[in-house]
């Protein structure tokens, strides 16, 4: 008996059944019906596009028909070696009420020298595959008629005769043997959700030759029919490895499931909670015995409870977002007195339009409202101490209606404040009950607000001000969007840190790596990613780490910020003994500082603990080589993407 | 004038029509044609008169005893027999009259007294002038005695053995088992019934009064969160009936009212019952739960009737009242309840109902009819925020009572036309609008018409086929938000769905004057939900009924009856709150077979036998189609019944009767078919409460007659 299971290929049915039972003979060794000339085959291939058309049955064994184009949709034939993988879809309660859907894995074929099941290349860049056998009863799993199936099929990792190599890549169809398309999904995430951190996540295979790099992929093994570790099922083995070092909450489930209305089941983390899923980061639960949660045996009641509204509120920025949609804070005017910032501060809330006509010490929602101010952007900041003022607890100067006047003194001028420019940057948190603004003194509940900064000039505020280098949005890529807090409400990662972590930090004369003993920002972020700092040994870093670009942005030009020659503002790095190494020196031997790189950087003019004469004169010439646009620039020889 | 049946809600529904048959005047529903209608101004009706019913005075009648073993060892027989005690039981039957020359008469009768179904009445009275009647009737529903539960009654509480152990889920629960009781749930009306009744010349009145008590068991869910168990909650309760009517009528009119009071007395306070599980959360120990609350209601109805030269008016009011401010329980009983806003409901509702109806004969042949119906209900309780504790676990914010007003209105239009002495067609129109408050559409609308030819072939053949469509429509579909968790938006209640109906029936029937009769009647419907992604979308029916009866003799007789039906639903659902995802199918199908004989005057007309045989079969199946398709489990009740009798003539006064009733039945819910009181962690259940027996009665009746 012949089943077609993919409506689209009705029209050509007869066909492909000749075509098939053709193939699938193989010993008289006829080719069959020639196909339809698939073009001239691909010269350059860059990537692989894999079109699975459609999975075939005869007797209970499926063929699947695919076509492999490059970039520029020209046929690729030869394909030395490919694997495939299937497995079936229990939907969601299928197992029992409340559990989440899950996938059955029935088997993984490879095909190279030689095939587990049965491989022809049409030499037109389509290609069949048909299994060793039927699925059923495959690693002792029921094929169940109607139920949503996956095959997967990757190739790539290798090259073609001719010696071109073939990138790996992933591809799946979902189908089902009655009617076009499957009746129930589970797409929840793509591997795009995961690479905004990871670059390219890949597994299974030597480094940078993983051979699984998509998530539908990754769920077609990892799951109870084919891991004997229950940990290992897809859901609770990526719970699990991230529940440490996560560099940013873990209560936000939507860092990872991000909104995608693409995908039918993108809002299961809300609305199917699981004891398998939901234990695996609240680990000191064990549900049926009752520790840590009220005993519960089953997923059936999870929802009774822990109502999709629910979940969200909790695990999602939700509620956050609405208390921050309540209140602004924007430093609207300043100008330089001497060493004094005089400036003026507006709280409004932007859901009504309306200003909070009291100042922030009148207001009883604002359990914190700082303002720091530092000077000398022309010298990357005069100071490591900027000086502040804490709203909530100052008299405005003068004020009224909103718009309330204060200053902060002690400021450490520049060279020519008259030309130069300073930054104010502003910090606080607010009192909340769920997703109000309520009196500080009736609870214990408070929100951080976003931080943010101005620039100044001697007499008004500015909008440039210090070069931008990173941006909240490329650190939040990893980091969500300033939801990393330092010293209890700092997230404005772009330009709040700088005013105190700048030049004027002073690394350890005596240590191994200079650039993970000081705080100034550039060398405290290289060093903390890459690993080498003694205070964040643990760090994990989950990209590439030569990938500039998920850290620094790019300039008005558009060219990344990483490149060479630096800007003139930075500044050498300063040693506790008064020497100091020059600027460029300085942060490529934050990762670079072997013996070798070294003696290459002081050969090519770099100072290296000199005096601040020669690491300022301008000896280096990195940029030359390294400069952007040159024959090895900086932004060529990392793995930038 | 001895109704039985009125209760709190059937007696606010008396209708008009029942009031018009009962004031001795014709039938309101008549259409033209009815006897009302008919020219008998020049009948000599003398002629009518029956001249060999000769009434005859003096005490006469039958009385009889009885005794009977009834096999009730699963008491869901009692519904058939009436009682549920297993074992022998006894009861008495009468029919007793006299009369005396003056046409004063009093009854007695009873009909199987000394069963829970047993009814008495003593009547006296000039029949046509004045009555008064005393009257008894015992009504009863036995559902099973095979519930297990280890909860114990008394009063208002249900609590557990003193060394009950809780436990997080049911298997765990140590004495669960040692601690299970079998508990019967059924329950027993006693109704008392006292009615006077005075009619003169141009008037008629009536009052009676009505006490009945209620006595049971019937199931509760007990839940806290996530955990429930079911509980055997007891009924005591009494509702106590007063009405009083009066009607005045002349030649043409008719013109009355009629008013009722009711008053509802439950002598449970409150229902608790103690927590059979560990606590989710805090100390939620023992549960609390409202019960039904004492209530009133007053009702006042005015009736008006003209009718002549073929046409007739129809006029009616009712007011109704509902009452109730029972005093409110604290919102938990585990830690303290947050305040109340006031301390009872102060409940208060009031209806308004008004018909309209007029028949006529426009010409020959032709009669028309147009109503119009109003009803409307206002719901005057004050909206107040009440605290919201989720089961007597956590407190969940405020909800404010929803009103639910409704307004009905109905106009009807309709003509019948007889084209020849053997056809005519009936035919109408119908538009219905509601006007809601708190649902999710604000008004609904409905268009119908309907046809329906009627056409005798032959003195002996007729037949008729009615077509029937319908199709409503409403304001815009706004989800409510007043609940807890909003609605999928693509669900449509399929009570306020827009919904085209179509129904065809066909009908036929053989009624010779030859011993042999018959009739048959198909019928098939059709209901699409068209607008509805997610919700009920489509329900189809199909039925058909056959009955023959066939006299061989006078002696004996046959009869026989086969009745169908099927019905096929489907809905789609939804479960990521978006569009359908998952599809349900029921398939109700059942079937009633019956077949009787009656063979009279054997014996030299000494004995008379009967036996009914009937067979009855209802099931229904569901399958959840998400790809993959899950069928439910059994879920059908089938009964096989014989009922059998024998009388034989004794002598001139005195007779016996034997009984046999033998009854098969099987049902089966695949909710607790094959369960234990465990076999749920979250939920303690009674167990299985299927039905399988096997059961017999046999009774011996001897009987007097005086």
């Amino acid at each position: 008996m012949k089943r077609v299971t993919q409506s689209l290929a009705i029209k050509s049915i007869p066909l492909m059944l000749i075509a098939m039972l053709a193939g699938c003979s193989g010993d008289d060794g006829n080719p069959g019906n020639p196909g339809e000339p698939g073009g001239p085959p691909a010269s350059e291939i860059n990537s692989l596009d894999i079109t699975v058309n459609e999975v075939l049955f005869d007797s209970g064994v499926a063929t699947v028909n695919y076509r492999i184009t490059n970039e520029a949709d020209e046929p690729v034939v030869g394909i030395p070696s490919a694997t495939y993988i299937a497995a079936q879809l229990l939907p969601q309660g299928y197992t029992n009420a409340g559990n989440a859907s899950e996938w059955q894995y029935f088997t993984a074929e490879s095909c190279s020298s030689s095939c587990d099941g049965e491989f022809v290349d049409h030499k037109n860049g389509k290609y069949s595959y048909t299994f060793s056998g039927p699925f059923d009863g495959m690693n002792d799993i029921t094929y169940i008629d109607g139920a949503t199936q996956r095959v997967v099929i990757k190739v790539g990792g290798d090259s073609l005769p001719d010696g071109t190599a073939l990138p790996i890549t992933n591809q799946y169809l979902d189908w089902q043997d009655e009617g076009s398309e499957p009746a129930y999904t589970r797409d929840i995430l793509d591997i795009q959700s995961c690479n905004t951190c990871h670059d390219d996540l890949a597994f299974h295979g030597p480094a940078g030759k993983g051979k699984y790099n998509e998530v539908q992929a990754c769920v077609t093994c990892h799951n109870l029919a084919k891991v004997s570790n229950p940990g290992n099922v897809f859901a609770p083995m990526v719970h699990t490895k991230h529940l440490t070092g996560f560099p940013v909450s873990l209560a936000d489930c939507q860092t990872c499931h991000a909104p995608d209305e693409e995908l039918a089941q993108n809002m299961n983390w809300a609305r199917v909670p699981t004891m398998e899923a939901c234990g695996s980061c609240h680990t000191n639960i064990d549900f049926p015995a009752g520790q840590g949660h009220p005993t519960q045996v089953d997923n059936s009641s999870c929802v009774a409870c822990h109502n999709p509204d629910w979940t969200i509120n909790a695990h999602s920025q939700e509620a956050t977002d609405a208390v921050l949609g309540h209140f602004k804070a924007e430093i609207v005017s300043a100008e330089l007195n001497g060493d004094t910032v005089n400036f003026a501060v507006r709280l409004s809330n932007p859901a009504t339009n309306e200003v909070y006509s009291s100042s922030a010490d009148k207001l009883n929602f604002i359990n914190d409202l700082r303002v720091y101010a530092n000077w000398g952007i022309s010298v990357d900041y005069t100071t490591r101490s900027a000086k502040s003022i804490k709203l909530q607890d100052a008299t405005p100067i003068s004020g009224s209606n909103g718009v309330y006047h204060y200053r902060i003194a002690g400021l450490t001028l520049s060279a020519d404040p008259a030309t130069d420019k300073g930054a104010l940057a502003l910090q606080g948190k607010l009192c909340n009950d769920n997703a109000m603004l309520v009196d500080c003194a009736e609870t214990d509940s408070t929100t951080i607000i976003k931080s943010s900064h101005q620039f100044f000039s001697a007499t008004a505020v500015t909008d440039l001000g210090r070069r931008v280098v990173v941006t909240n949005e490329t650190c939040g890529s990893c980091h969500g969007d300033q939801q990393l807090n330092y010293h209890g409400s700092r997230n404005d990662l772009e330009q709040q840190c700088q005013l105190c972590h700048n030049p004027n930090m002073l690394a350890d004369a005596s240590a191994t790596n200079p650039g993970a003993s000081t705080a100034d920002y550039k060398h405290l972020a290289h060093t903390l990613h890459a690993g080498s700092r003694e205070s964040y040994p643990n760090i994990n870093y989950p990209g590439k780490i030569g990938n500039c670009a998920q850290c620094h942005t790019t300039d008005a030009a558009g060219v990344l910020t990483a490149a060479l020659p630096l800007n003139k503002a930075v500044q050498p790095l300063a040693f506790s003994d008064g020497t100091f190494t020059s600027a460029t020196s300085a942060i490529c031997s934050d990762c670079h500082l072997s013996d070798t790189a070294i003696s290459h950087m002081t050969q090519q003019g770099g100072v290296f603990k000199g005096t601040e004469a020669d690491a300022t004169a301008g000896t280096e010439s990195c940029a030359t080589c390294h400069g952007q646009g040159a024959t090895v620039d900086v932004l060529k020889v990392h793995p930038i993407q | 004038m001895f109704a039985i049946h009125k209760n709190i809600k059937t007696g606010q529904r008396l209708s008009v029509l029942a009031l018009a048959i009962s004031a001795g005047i014709s039938p309101a529903l008549a259409d033209g044609y009815g006897l009302q209608n008919a020219n008998r101004g020049k009948a000599d009706t003398s002629k009518w008169e029956c001249k060999r019913c000769t009434s005859e005075s003096g005490f006469k009648g039958s009385i009889g005893i009885g005794a009977a073993y009834n096999d009730a060892s699963d008491i869901h027989f009692g519904n058939t027999t009436g009682t549920d005690t297993d074992g022998a039981v006894g009861h008495l039957e009468a029919d007793l009259i006299n009369k005396s020359e003056s046409g004063y008469e009093t009854s007695f009768t009873a009909n199987k007294l000394g069963y829970d179904t047993g009814s008495a009445k003593v009547e006296t009275g000039m029949p046509g002038h004045y009555q008064i009647a005393l009257g008894y009737r015992g009504l009863a529903n036995y559902d099973t005695n095979a519930a297990l539960t280890p909860y114990l009654n008394s009063g208002d509480d249900l609590y557990l053995p003193s060394n009950w152990q809780t436990g997080a889920i049911t298997s765990q629960m140590p004495s669960l088992f040692d601690d299970i009781n079998y508990v019967e749930l059924k329950s027993q009306r006693d109704l008392f019934l006292l009615d006077a009744q005075y009619k003169g010349t141009f008037y008629q009145a009536d009052i009676n009064y009505q006490h009945e008590k209620r006595e049971g068991k019937r199931v509760f869910s007990g839940n806290f969160l996530t955990n429930s168990a079911m509980l055997a909650e007891a009924i005591d309760d009494t509702t106590d009936e007063f009405g009083a009517k009066i009607y005045f009528n002349g030649k043409g009119w008719l013109a009355g009212i009629d008013s009722s009071f009711s008053q509802y007395k439950n002598d449970h306070n409150s229902l608790t019952w103690q927590n059979a599980f560990s606590p989710t959360f805090g100390a939620a120990y023992t549960g609390q739960s409202a019960v039904s609350p004492d209530n009133k209601a007053y009702r006042i109805g005015a009736n008006a009737q003209l009718s002549g030269n073929g046409h007739q008016i129809l006029v009616h009011m009712g007011l109704a009242s509902f009452t109730q401010d029972e005093a409110f329980l604290p919102a938990t009983i585990n830690g303290p309840s947050p305040a109340l806003p006031v301390t009872n409901l102060d409940g208060k509702v009031d209806t308004t109902d008004m018909k309209l109806k007029y028949t006529g004969r426009v010409i020959r042949g032709l009669s028309v009819r147009a109503s119009y119906d109003y009803s409307d209900r206002d719901n005057k309780t004050a909206r107040n925020p009440y605290p919201q504790v989720i089961t007597d676990s956590y407190y969940a914010g405020t909800a404010i009572n929803p009103e639910y007003d409704r307004t009905k209105q109905q106009a009807k239009l309709g003509a019948k036309y007889r084209f020849s002495r053997a056809i005519y067609l009936d035919s109408g129109y119908q538009y219905d609008h509601n006007d809601f408050s708190d649902l999710d559409r604000d008004s609904l609308q409905q268009n119908s018409l309907f046809a329906r030819l009627s056409y005798s072939i032959s003195p002996a053949w007729s037949t008729w086929i009615k077509a029937d469509f319908s199709d409503r429509t409403g304001s815009a579909y706004n989800a409510v938000s007043t609940t807890n968790s909003p609605s999928n938006p693509y669900l449509r209640k399929s009570y306020l769905a827009d919904r085209k109906r179509q129904e065809y029936q066909l009908s036929v029937s053989y009624s010779p004057t030859s011993p042999f009769s018959a009739s048959a009647n198909v019928r098939i419907s059709q209901d699409d939900y068209d607008d509805t992604l997610v919700g009920l979308t489509k329900v189809d029916a199909q039925g058909y009924d056959i009955s023959a009866n066939y006299m061989f003799s006078d002696e004996l007789s046959i009869n026989a009856y086969l009745n169908q039906d099927w019905r096929d639903s489907d809905q789609a659902g939804s479960s990521n709150f978006s569009l359908p995802n998952w599809y349900a199918n029921t398939d109700e199908k059942s079937t009633l077979v019956g077949a009787g004989i009656d063979y009279i005057h054997l014996l030299d007309k000494k004995l008379d036998l009967g036996f009914d045989y009937t067979y009855s079969d209802g099931q229904s199946d569901t399958e959840i189609t998400q790809g993959l398709t899950s069928p439910y489990g059994d879920y059908f009740a089938e009964k096989h019944n014989i009922n059998a009798f024998a009388t034989y003539q004794l002598g001139e006064q005195m007779a016996l009767r034997f009984d046999w009733i033998f009854e098969h039945y099987k049902d089966s819910d695949w909710l607790n078919q094959g369960l234990t009181v465990d076999s749920i962690p979250n939920v303690l259940i009674f167990g299985d409460l299927s039905h399988d027996y096997n059961a017999h009665y046999l009774g011996l009746t001897f009987s007097y007659q005086l």
